[in-house]
C-alpha cells in the first residue's frame, strides 16, 4: 500500500465530504444569529441537490446547476421566512414539515422524471489544481486540488465572519437575534433582516446539495443527503456561529469520518461499529469543551411582534 | 388578522395535502383492488426505493411478475425505513390482505410479532426461529454458494492482489455473501490482501459515504471491489468509474443483487450477485392455496434464485472455466461453502483465511 498516497486520499476525502456540511452550517449559522432556527435545511439540501442535477443534466452545464441549487435553496428560504416571520409559525414544526416535504417531492419527482435509468452526469475530473502548490506532498492535493466551490467556500469563511463580526449589517443580524426590540427601536427592519437570512442560509443549503450532487457525486438518489443538513445545524452551534469555528468543527467531522475509514483499511483489530461510533463521540467531546459556554441567541425561535416585551 | 393568518395557515396545509396526495398516487404508486374471490392480495414492505437496483427493486419486481401467472394483487409499501414499520402492516391488515411480506432483516422481529397480533399471514428475512405454522413464513438467500463464484473471478483478475469488500450494513444476507465471497477468493488466491470497510450500521442509501469508502480502498490499492450497498451501490460504481477514467487502469465492481450493466458507462462492472425472488414468492403464495404455509423457504444457486451475472467480453476464458468448474462442484455437493450470517463469525473467518489481512 502507498502510504502517502492513501493519506493523501483520506485526507482530500474529507474536506470535499465537509463542503456541504460547512456550507449549510454557515448558513445556518447567519439564520441562528438573526433568530431563526431553521431545521428545514436537510430538505433544502435535498432541493438544492434534486433541482441542480436535473438542470445541469438537461443543460449540460453544472455551472447553471449550482446557480439552480442555489436558486431553489434561496426560493425555499423565503418560503420558510414567510412562514416563521410573517405568518409567525413554531418554527420547528415548520422546518421538519419542509424537510418531510422536499424529502417525498424530491423523490417523487425523480421517480416521474427518471424512473429506473438512475441518469448520471458521467464521469470527469472535478478538480483544479493550482500549478506549483498542488504538488506539495500531502498538503499540495489535500487543499490545491480540490472543487472549485471547495476554494470559494473556503474563501468565504473569513468574509462571511468579517460581515457578521465586522460590519452595521453583521450588528443589525446579531441585534435581530438577541434583542429585537432594540433593535427595532434603532431603526433596524426587524423583519427584513430575518426575511435575508433565511434566505441566504436557503441558498447556501441549496448550493451544499448542489455540491453534494453536483460536485461529489455526479449523481442524485432519493434521500442522498442523509442527514447532513441535522449534522450542520449542530456544527453551527458546535461553532458558536463564527464561521471559522464552524469551518473547523465540520472539517474535524470529515477527518474522524475519514480516520474511521482508514483505520477498517489498515484493519485495526476494533469492532467497525465502534470505528464508526467515532465522528459523534468526536463531535461530542467537542461540544464538551468548545460549546459548553455557548449561550443561544436570546430571541431564537421566537417571532418578533412590535411592542412586546 | 388573526383570521386571515389562520386562514393562510389552511392554505398551507391544504396545499401540502394535496401534494402528498399526488405523490402517493403518481406514477411510483401501485394500488391494487382484488379482482375476484380467488385473488389474494399480497402486501410487500420494503425500507428503501423500489426501483434501486438492488434489494427491494428485486422484490418488487419478482412480486409485481407474479401477479398473473398466480392470480395475485399486489401492493408495494417503499420507503418504510428501518424505524417502527407496525402502522404501514397494520393498514395491510386492517384491509384484509392474504400476505404481507416484510422485505428487511431489520423486520425480521416486529413482523412476527404482528402477526400474531393481527392473524395475517406473514414472511420474515432470514428469521427461521420465527416461523410459526399457518402464520409465519421465513425467505433466506443462501448467497454464499455465488458469492463463492465472484470470489473466484475477483481472484483470478486481480492485478495488484488487493480486494475490497465495501459494506453498508452487516445484514446476514450481506454476510453470506461476504464469507462466500472470501472463501472463493482464498481458493485461487490465498495470497490476495482483502480489504473490508463497512459504511455504516444501516447505510444502504449513504451514497457519499459509500464512494467515500470505495475511493479510500481503491487508494490503497484495490482492483477489484465487491460492493454490496442497495442505492449506496450508486456511489460505490461512480467511484470506481472515475478510478478508471482517471487513472486509466482497469478497476472492476462486483455488484450485488440488481444488475447495473446500462449504468455502467466506463466498462468497470465485472459481475452481480443476482437474485430472482420468484423462486421463493411462487411456492410461498401456493402453499397459502394448499394450507400449507408457515415454512422456510430458501433461494440459492440450486434451484435458479441465485446466479451470476454474465460476464463481459475482456474475461479470460481461463477465469471463466475456473468459475464454471467451481459452480459444477458446489451444484454437485463437492464443495460446500459455509454459511455464515453472524458479523462475529464472518469477521472471525475473514481473519482465518486472510491472516495478513486482519
Amino acid at each position: 500500500m502507498e502510504v502517502e498516497a492513501f493519506i493523501t486520499v483520506l485526507l482530500s476525502a474529507s474536506l470535499r465530504a465537509s463542503i456541504p456540511m460547512l456550507l449549510a452550517a454557515l448558513g445556518e449559522a447567519y439564520n441562528e444569529k438573526g433568530g431563526i432556527l431553521n431545521l428545514g435545511i436537510e430538505g433544502m439540501m435535498l432541493g438544492g441537490a434534486f433541482s441542480g442535477f436535473a438542470v445541469a443534466l438537461i443543460t449540460g452545464s453544472v455551472f447553471l446547476g449550482f446557480m439552480t441549487g442555489v436558486a431553489v435553496g434561496a426560493i425555499s428560504g423565503l418560503i420558510f421566512a414567510y412562514l416563521s416571520v410573517t405568518l409567525k409559525l413554531d418554527q420547528i414544526i415548520t422546518g421538519i414539515g419542509f424537510t418531510i416535504l422536499m424529502v417525498g417531492l424530491t423523490g417523487f419527482l425523480y421517480r416521474y422524471f427518471y424512473g429506473r435509468n438512475f441518469p448520471t452526469l458521467g464521469v470527469s475530473k472535478k478538480t483544479l489544481a493550482i500549478p506549483f502548490l498542488s504538488k506539495i506532498p500531502v498538503i499540495g492535493p489535500v487543499l490545491f486540488d480540490q472543487h472549485v466551490v471547495v476554494y470559494l467556500t473556503l474563501l468565504l469563511i473569513p468574509l462571511l465572519h468579517w460581515i457578521l463580526f465586522h460590519t452595521t449589517f453583521g450588528l443589525n443580524i446579531r441585534a435581530v437575534g438577541e434583542t429585537p426590540g432594540a433593535a427595532d427601536a434603532a431603526g433596524v427592519n426587524v423583519a427584513q433582516i430575518r426575511y435575508l437570512v433565511a434566505v441566504f442560509a436557503g441558498a447556501m443549503a441549496g448550493l451544499g446539495g448542489a455540491f453534494l450532487s453536483l460536485g461529489n457525486l455526479s449523481l442524485f438518489v432519493p434521500g442522498e443527503t442523509q442527514g447532513i443538513g441535522y449534522i450542520a445545524i449542530a456544527m453551527a452551534m458546535l461553532g458558536k456561529w463564527s464561521p471559522y469555528r464552524v469551518f473547523i468543527g465540520a472539517w474535524l467531522f470529515g477527518m474522524v469520518e475519514s480516520l474511521a475509514v482508514g483505520l477498517q483499511i489498515i484493519a485495526v483489530p476494533v469492532q467497525p461499529e465502534f470505528i464508526l461510533m467515532l465522528p459523534y463521540v468526536g463531535v461530542i467531546v467537542a461540544m464538551v469543551f468548545l460549546a459548553r459556554n455557548a449561550r443561544l441567541p436570546a430571541k431564537l425561535m421566537l417571532p418578533y411582534e412590535r411592542g412586546e416585551r | 388578522m388573526l383570521k386571515q393568518t389562520g386562514l393562510r395557515f389552511s392554505l398551507v396545509i391544504l396545499v401540502g395535502v394535496l401534494l402528498g396526495l399526488v405523490m402517493s398516487l403518481g406514477p411510483g404508486g401501485h394500488v391494487a383492488m382484488s379482482q375476484n374471490s380467488n385473488t389474494l392480495k399480497v402486501g410487500l414492505i420494503v425500507p428503501a426505493s423500489k426501483t434501486d437496483h438492488g434489494w427491494n427493486e428485486q422484490a418488487a419486481d419478482s412480486l409485481l411478475a407474479l401477479e398473473g401467472p398466480l392470480n395475485i394483487k399486489v401492493e408495494i409499501a417503499e420507503q418504510a425505513g428501518y424505524g417502527d414499520i407496525s402502522p404501514i402492516f397494520l393498514d395491510f391488515a386492517k384491509r384484509g390482505f392474504d400476505l404481507v411480506i416484510c422485505h428487511a432483516s431489520g423486520y425480521q422481529t416486529i413482523c412476527p410479532e404482528l402477526a400474531k397480533q393481527t392473524g395475517v399471514k406473514t414472511a420474515v428475512v432470514e428469521n427461521p426461529h420465527a416461523v410459526a405454522k399457518g402464520l409465519v413464513s421465513d425467505y433466506e438467500s443462501q448467497a454464499q454458494d455465488v458469492a463463492y463464484l465472484a470470489g473466484v473471478a475477483a481472484g483470478l483478475m486481480t492485478k495488484t492482489n488487493i480486494v475490497g469488500i465495501v459494506v453498508s450494513g452487516e445484514p446476514p444476507t450481506w454476510n453470506f455473501i461476504t464469507t462466500g465471497f472470501a472463501e472463493g477468493l482464498h481458493s485461487v488466491n490465498p495470497n490476495a490482501h482483502l480489504l473490508y470497510t463497512l459504511i455504516g450500521a444501516a447505510a444502504y442509501e449513504d451514497v457519499a459515504d459509500a464512494k467515500r469508502d470505495t475511493a479510500a480502498e481503491l487508494a490503497a490499492g484495490a482492483d477489484v471491489i465487491l460492493g454490496q450497498g442497495d442505492g449506496a451501490s450508486f456511489g460505490m460504481m461512480q467511484a470506481i468509474s472515475e478510478k478508471k477514467k482517471n487513472s486509466g487502469k482497469q478497476v472492476w465492481f462486483i455488484d450485488v443483487i440488481g444488475d447495473k450493466r446500462s449504468l455502467d458507462t466506463e466498462g468497470v462492472l465485472l459481475t452481480s450477485v443476482l437474485f430472482d425472488f420468484t423462486k421463493v414468492f411462487t411456492p410461498m403464495i401456493q402453499d397459502i392455496r394448499n394450507g400449507d404455509f408457515g415454512k422456510v423457504y430458501t433461494l440459492d444457486m440450486a434451484n435458479g434464485g441465485m446466479r451470476l451475472l454474465d460476464f463481459p467480453g475482456s474475461v479470460p476464458a481461463k477465469v471463466r472455466a475456473a468459475v464454471a468448474q467451481a459452480k459444477a462442484n458446489i451444484l454437485s455437493n463437492k464443495l460446500q461453502v459455509p454459511a455464515i450470517s453472524d458479523p462475529g463469525q464472518m469477521h472471525k473467518l475473514l481473519k482465518k483465511l486472510f491472516p495478513g489481512s486482519f
